[in-house]
């Protein structure tokens, strides 16, 4: 999904699929377009950093990034992503930035922006030409269909520079991105992409596997204010970044919740029952029945599953921010009341949520039981069951699962849940309560 | 001539397997033809033991001098003379003997028992455990129907069954002599149907009363009869030392659910994995009431002490990660 900074499978996979792309069409006879990027990368050319993760041990590359020069004194913009292994781990790792004239140095980190994937470091140097922001893109007036140019070191193949088109932001994104249609490929994360004036307009972040050229862009008014907020800040130590980064989450993780709680649900209607969605406009959302399957489903089950497509990279082994809302309604052809449960057992199901991760959280604890909401008269009994695991590296961030079956008949049943990720304890219990609480009879 | 004296020979376990009848007033046992009794035991003298009335009327035991000796009962200390009760066992070599008179009183004739097992109960016994199996088969089943899934597990037990009863008999014939395969049978059926019937009560009994532990720790209750099942096979090899039997199948039951319940943990703890009660029954079968929303979340906010006691306990493996070599 991301553009790592060199997943090596997912570099390969990029490779290969490369090979196969059709070539944006550029007719012959139009040496304009040509001549603009021409122009751009030679503009661009000493602003360009490659921005090289080393095992501290080996002194080899672990990693690879890209980033820019936005300022004279050294100051250069990157993904969070492309320096999280030294931002997390400085004993085990260090940064190196490499030029495209060769020049090589140590870089230090000065602050990041997880939620926005950003990071802003500094090398050794002085009146050296950097980027300037684009006026336009700052204020996120470009237009639909303006030529950009992306800018980075794909696979460690060299500095590239690759024409795309300005698409406006993501829909039903939480996290603004800018959605480029254009050729991202890893190692490219942290380089600038650019107007045909030369200026940033956004910073290469990811691109959609499964996907042609759909690639995105962190929009360049959160690298200018992460920017502004390096050049005044104190030193950023290395010690205090998983501090640092719990605050970050959890202010991210209180103004999105916040908004969903803001927002509050709308009832869905299934059979007999309403269940609760959220209101809020970043969920994507999708169906599926079993109804059309051979040999003929002994009960039906609809599905509708709503998803966010927040994810936040933390680590390599932990991308989260996520929240799931499905709703699977079963109504019994033809089993009897033991046979249903037994149908509906097998939907019943806590919500993985992040895979079992030990170095990231803890073990989970549930509580169960059957559950009356506090109006019995609305809503049916529940049963239900209520997960969390803490994260091992931020104090009262949480993942947190509930799953729950309507109990009042014998051959149709409502199955819900609700997967929430990285909520504080009093954010998830409030939102737990809210959605058990508008399970309910729908008339 | 004389009286008549029946000499024994018994098992290890002081079964009957051979029995005697020796005209008094002397009888010469060995290893030899030229004794009354002859024993095939390579550890007993070719003569080895007399036996005869002393001057004050009792049967007496008597070494012909041999190697091994002449002990009392198990274990015992060796003897030259020994006075026998008809009772306590002698040993020569590695054979138990009882010598007993003519005039040995015997019990009193017991009634004969009304049969309560037998072939019927074990054709009813045999008979529940397929419909309980069938059943339970029956209930969980929510596709399209195949009698494969029906048949093949009902195969599979009858299989189990006769392995298992079969096994036992082979001990039972090597330790007692007599194979016993109806009773072990019985028993095997009998703790197969406790097994099927207590599962599915575990089962149900975990959803009516909202305890998941039930339904969690139901392999507890499979060891359980497993031992109870394997007291009862040993019980029919052999009626003595019944105690130390039923000590040693519980400390396999206790051994075993130790063991699963070590796996169960260690794999839970890797895995970050909770158990969670998952087999649903119909809704008319819950029992207790429902959670109201305080006493429900309630419960859900006592969660977050042990979550952050585990994210505690975590910490200090990973302090040493960061910090230290931070410039290079």
């Amino acid at each position: 999904m991301r553009a790592a900074a060199c997943g090596l499978a997912l570099a390969l996979a990029c490779d290969a699929a490369l090979g196969q792309a059709p070539r944006p069409a550029a007719p012959a006879g139009t040496p304009v377009l040509s001549t603009t990027a021409e122009r751009v990368y030679a503009a661009a050319r000493p602003r360009l950093l490659q921005i090289r993760t080393l095992l501290q041990t080996a002194g080899r590359q672990s990693s690879i990034g890209s980033g820019f020069l936005v300022s004279a004194d050294g100051l250069a913009v990157t993904n969070y992503h492309v320096v999280s292994q030294y931002v997390l781990e400085p004993g085990t790792y260090r940064l190196e930035y490499a030029a495209p004239d060769g020049a090589r140095g140590a870089l230090k980190v000065l602050a990041i922006d997880v939620a926005n994937d950003l990071a802003a470091v500094r090398l050794e140097g002085t009146r050296l030409a950097h980027f300037d922001f684009d006026g336009a893109a700052l204020k996120g007036a470009l237009p639909k269909g303006e030529r950009l140019y992306a800018m980075g070191n794909p696979l460690d193949l060299g500095f590239t520079i690759v024409e795309g088109t300005y698409n406006g932001l993501v829909e039903r994104s939480y996290n603004e991105r800018v959605h480029l249609s254009g050729a991202l490929n890893p190692g490219m994360s942290g380089g600038p992409t650019v107007t045909a004036e030369g200026r940033v307009a956004g910073v290469n972040v990811a691109k959609r596997l499964g996907g042609e050229l759909v690639s995105f862009l962190v929009p360049a008014r959160f690298a200018a204010a992460l920017v502004a907020r390096a050049a005044a800040a104190a030193d950023f130590s290395p010690e205090g970044a998983r501090a640092e980064i719990e605050r970050q989450l959890s202010a991210w993780q209180d103004r999105f919740y916040r908004e969903i709680l803001d927002r509050g649900f709308r009832d869905s209607v299934f059979g007999p029952y309403r269940a609760p969605e959220s209101a809020a406009p970043w969920f994507t959302c999708w169906a599926r029945t079993n109804a059309d399957e051979i040999p003929r489903p002994r009960a039906t089950l609809n599905t509708t599953q709503c998803t966010t497509d927040t994810g936040i990279f933390v680590a390599g082994d932990l991308q989260t921010g996520g929240v799931g809302i499905a709703h699977s309604y079963a109504r019994s052809a033809g089993l009897n009341a033991f046979q249903f449960a037994a149908f509906v057992s097998a939907q019943y199901r806590v919500p993985q949520g992040a895979r079992g991760n030990r170095k990231r959280f803890t073990r989970e604890f549930c509580h169960e039981n059957f559950y009356a909401g506090a109006g019995a008269a609305v809503a049916p009994p529940l049963r239900a069951v209520w997960c969390a695991r803490a994260y091992r590296d931020f104090a009262n961030l949480y993942d947190v699962s509930l799953v729950a079956l309507t109990q009042d008949r014998d051959d149709e049943a409502l199955i819900s849940r609700l997967s929430l990720q990285t909520i504080s304890y009093s954010n998830a219990l409030e939102l737990t309560r809210r959605f058990l609480g508008a399970l309910r009879w729908a008339k | 001539m004389g009286e008549v004296i029946w000499v024994e020979v018994l098992s290890r376990h002081r079964d009957v397997l051979e029995r005697r009848r020796c005209e008094g007033p002397q009888v010469r046992i060995g290893r030899s033809y030229a004794n009354d009794v002859v024993i095939d035991d390579p550890f007993v003298a070719a003569a080895h033991l007399r036996v005869f009335r002393d001057e004050s009327g009792s049967l007496v035991a008597q070494d012909l001098g041999s190697a091994n000796g002449l002990f009392a009962g198990h274990g015992g200390t060796r003897a030259e003379r020994l006075v026998l009760d008809g009772e306590q066992p002698i040993r020569i070599g590695r054979t138990y003997l009882r010598i007993r008179a003519a005039g040995h009183a015997v019990p009193a004739e017991r009634a004969l028992p009304v049969r309560v097992y037998g072939g019927r109960m074990v054709v009813a016994l045999a008979a529940s455990i397929v419909a309980i199996e069938t059943a339970s088969q029956w209930l969980g089943d929510t596709r399209e129907f195949q009698a494969t899934r029906f048949v093949l597990p009902l195969l599979a037990l009858v299989l189990l069954a006769l392995a298992w009863t079969g096994m036992w008999s082979i001990l039972s014939r090597v330790f007692t002599g007599q194979a016993r395969f109806d009773r072990h049978l019985l028993v095997a059926l009998a703790g197969l149907a406790a097994l099927s019937v207590l599962t599915d009560l575990a089962g149900f009994g975990a959803f009516a009363f909202s305890l998941p532990a039930l339904a969690i720790y139901e392999y507890a209750v499979i060891w359980i009869c497993v031992a109870a099942a394997c007291y009862f096979h040993l019980r029919e090899m052999g009626r003595s030392r019944l105690p130390v039997k039923a000590l040693a199948v519980g400390a396999l039951a206790v051994v075993s659910i130790a063991a699963q319940t070590l796996v169960r943990s260690e794999g839970g703890a890797s895995s970050g994995r909770q158990e969670y009660l998952r087999d649903l029954k119909p809704p008319f079968l819950r029992l207790v009431p429902a959670q109201r929303e305080a006493a429900f979340f309630g419960r859900v906010e006592d969660l977050k002490a042990k979550l952050d006691e585990a994210r505690a306990a975590a910490v200090p493996a990973d302090a040493g990660s960061s910090g230290q070599e931070a410039e290079e």
